[in-house]
């Protein structure tokens, strides 16, 4: 009864309006956010090394080709690097001076032995289980990364042999040894396929291997520190890119694009999420007006109800909890639109070749439900209780 | 309940002298046990008395107390609670909800307390000849039946007291007297008193308690 008194001789025009910009704030928020979360975790499933990594290195000239210009990095150049805003971090990329080949060590595969070249970064860098990346001496297997291309590598050498091809998951079953050598000893170590990365060309091993062997098997060639592990900043990737060129550095140009166009990606979302807040705060407002309006073309009811005893709490109880139905249904409505509008642009993501997670972002609820509820208490707090007490 | 007044003036009268025999700048107890009667004339401040009773004014010098509270301390959470079991209304303007039809506005009362059932509702309405508009909008009826309905709504809830703001001035002999043994009824079976403002008549009912103006 109290509803029909106060709402029923409402004009709704102004609400309804209010409820389609809510509806599309919403939406859009949720949205944004969604991608915003799915543009920054593209890649990383796939790959170990961590994101917005990259690997740097001296450009290729005919100086250092002729011996003029270094190719190495020095020690004041790494701390240059590190010191510089757009980056996160830098750690210098260790090389074997030890021999090293990789043969299958197994009587179920055919035989396959090749030099190899191995390299040992910071463990901060990837992204794999700490437990699993490590080495000490006496143990079973060293842990080992592969380049994918080695797995390609494989794959051609299988096909010519006519076996048949393996995937990421078989090739880890498959039981490889390092020879480790140099002119005076060799040793031979088991090792195991944690995973793979198009990133290195070069075998990745526990820093804590690469001392060791460094240590125990040296050679007249000194190990020199030609590569760097550079993370950089989010959106910093344009900037990062200007640097390399003028200081004659480079970095593999398909990563490169990819950090570009998530930089850029990633600064389209958080315009869009502002624009979706301002376009939700104009709702809020249009719909804070309109629940004043109730409340001024009701003042002689209100005061009516006051006298024949309805308590204001009663009254802003009615009013809020149509409101609070109303955000309620404009809530549930654009999680709806969301999850038809994410279905067709997963779908044209996919047509286009474009393989982003399908899976559902928590952040998008987390941030949409924090909106409604921000919504709501300025609802509450602009509309109903003081307005109500004043009409007694 | 006690309704005490100390030497109460409305500011509006202020610059007005009083009789001895008037309310106002007086002191005097209006007990909820006793049926009360105020006549005065039009424009003597009839209103201005209810409306001070049902807390819509506080402008007046002196001190009215509610069971020995001012009534200037009362909260409007207090007031509530008031006007829903303890003090009734029937105002002279009415103040009924003229969308609603007669069921809503008189549910509309019952409803904070479930004071009645909606058969003794009907039977009420019956009594005073208008049983068969149960489902017309209030806007639609005379001021007589108007105010028919704002005495019934005020039986739908529990009172000790019930302060009436010339509740018949529309209505007939008849139909007055109609209402009046429903007012009684009410009232004795709650053991509650009442309140009438009036311009003169007495309505046959012995007070015993008069106030004038």
């Amino acid at each position: 009864m109290l509803k029909k008194i106060l709402f029923q001789f409402q004009d709704r025009s102004q609400l309804i309006v209010a409820f389609f910009g809510a509806l599309i704030g919403f939406c859009f928020l949720m949205l944004a956010m969604h991608y915003m979360v799915r543009v920054g975790d593209f890649g990383k499933a796939n790959e170990i090394i961590g994101s917005n990594t990259l690997i740097i290195q001296k450009a290729v000239s005919n100086k250092s080709t002729l011996g003029i210009g270094k190719s190495d990095f020095s020690d004041g150049e790494i701390l240059h690097l590190e010191s510089l805003p757009f980056i996160e971090k830098v750690a210098p990329i260790v090389n074997n001076s030890f021999g090293v080949s990789l043969q299958t060590d197994s009587e179920a595969v055919p035989y396959f032995r090749s030099d190899v070249f191995v390299q040992a970064v910071a463990t901060e860098f990837l992204d794999v289980p700490l437990e699993n990346w490590g080495w000490k001496n006496g143990d079973t297997f060293v842990p080992i990364i592969l380049p994918r291309e080695f797995l390609v590598m494989l794959n051609t050498f299988a096909s010519a042999k006519g076996i048949p091809q393996v995937s990421d998951d078989l090739a880890k079953s498959i039981d490889f040894k390092f020879t480790i050598y140099n002119s005076a000893k060799k040793e031979w170590h088991k090792v195991r396929i944690l995973g793979f990365t198009a990133e290195l060309s070069s075998i990745l091993v526990p820093t804590s291997f690469m001392e060791y062997a460094n240590e125990n098997f040296p050679t007249a060639i000194p190990s020199k520190t030609t590569q760097l592990m550079v993370q950089v900043k989010d959106g910093q990737f344009g900037i990062f890119e200007n640097y390399l060129q003028e200081n004659g550095m480079e970095s593999k140009k398909s990563s490169m694009i990819i950090g570009k166009l998530k930089s850029i990606a990633t600064i389209l979302f958080a315009v869009i999420i502002g624009i979706s807040l301002i376009i939700l705060l104009l709702a809020a407002l249009v719909i804070v007006q309109y629940g004043q309006l109730i409340l001024a073309n009701n003042k002689e009811n209100i005061h009516k109800l006051l006298l024949i005893g309805y308590a204001p709490k009663k009254i802003q109880g009615v009013i809020n909890g149509y409101f609070f139905s109303l955000f309620s249904i404009i809530l549930i409505a654009s999680i709806l639109s969301f999850s038809l509008i994410k279905f067709f642009v997963d779908r044209l993501l996919l047509e286009g070749g474009i393989q982003l997670s399908t899976n559902w972002t928590y952040q998008s609820f987390v941030v949409v439900l924090l909106a409604y509820l921000l919504l709501y208490l300025l609802f509450v707090k602009k509309v109903a209780v003081r307005s109500l007490v004043k009409y007694n | 309940m006690e309704i005490a007044f100390r030497k109460v003036v409305p500011l509006p009268l202020a610059h007005l002298a009083f009789s001895e025999e008037s309310i106002w700048q007086s002191d005097f107890i209006i007990k909820s046990t006793e049926k009360t009667l105020l006549n005065a004339s039009s424009g003597k401040g009839k209103t201005t008395f209810t409306h001070l009773l049902a807390g819509l004014r506080k402008d007046f010098s002196g001190e009215v107390l509610i069971n020995g509270t001012s009534l200037l301390s009362y909260s409007l959470n207090d007031w509530t609670d008031l006007r829903k079991d303890k003090i009734s209304y029937v105002f002279q303007d009415l103040r009924l909800f003229g969308d609603l039809t007669v069921e809503e506005n008189l549910k509309l009362k019952n409803d904070l307390t479930e004071h009645l059932k909606e058969e003794d509702i009907r039977d009420m309405l019956a009594q005073v000849g208008l049983e068969e508009k149960w489902k017309t909008k209030v806007d639609l009826l005379s001021m007589g039946q108007q105010q028919r309905i704002a005495i019934l709504r005020a039986l739908c809830q529990p009172f000790e007291i019930l302060i009436m703001d010339e509740p018949f001035s529309h209505l007939d002999e008849e139909n007055a007297k109609l209402c009046l043994n429903l007012i009684i009824e009410h009232s004795e079976r709650q053991k509650a008193g009442f309140l009438i403002t009036s311009l003169g008549s007495h309505h046959d009912i012995d007070y015993q308690n008069y106030l004038n103006l």
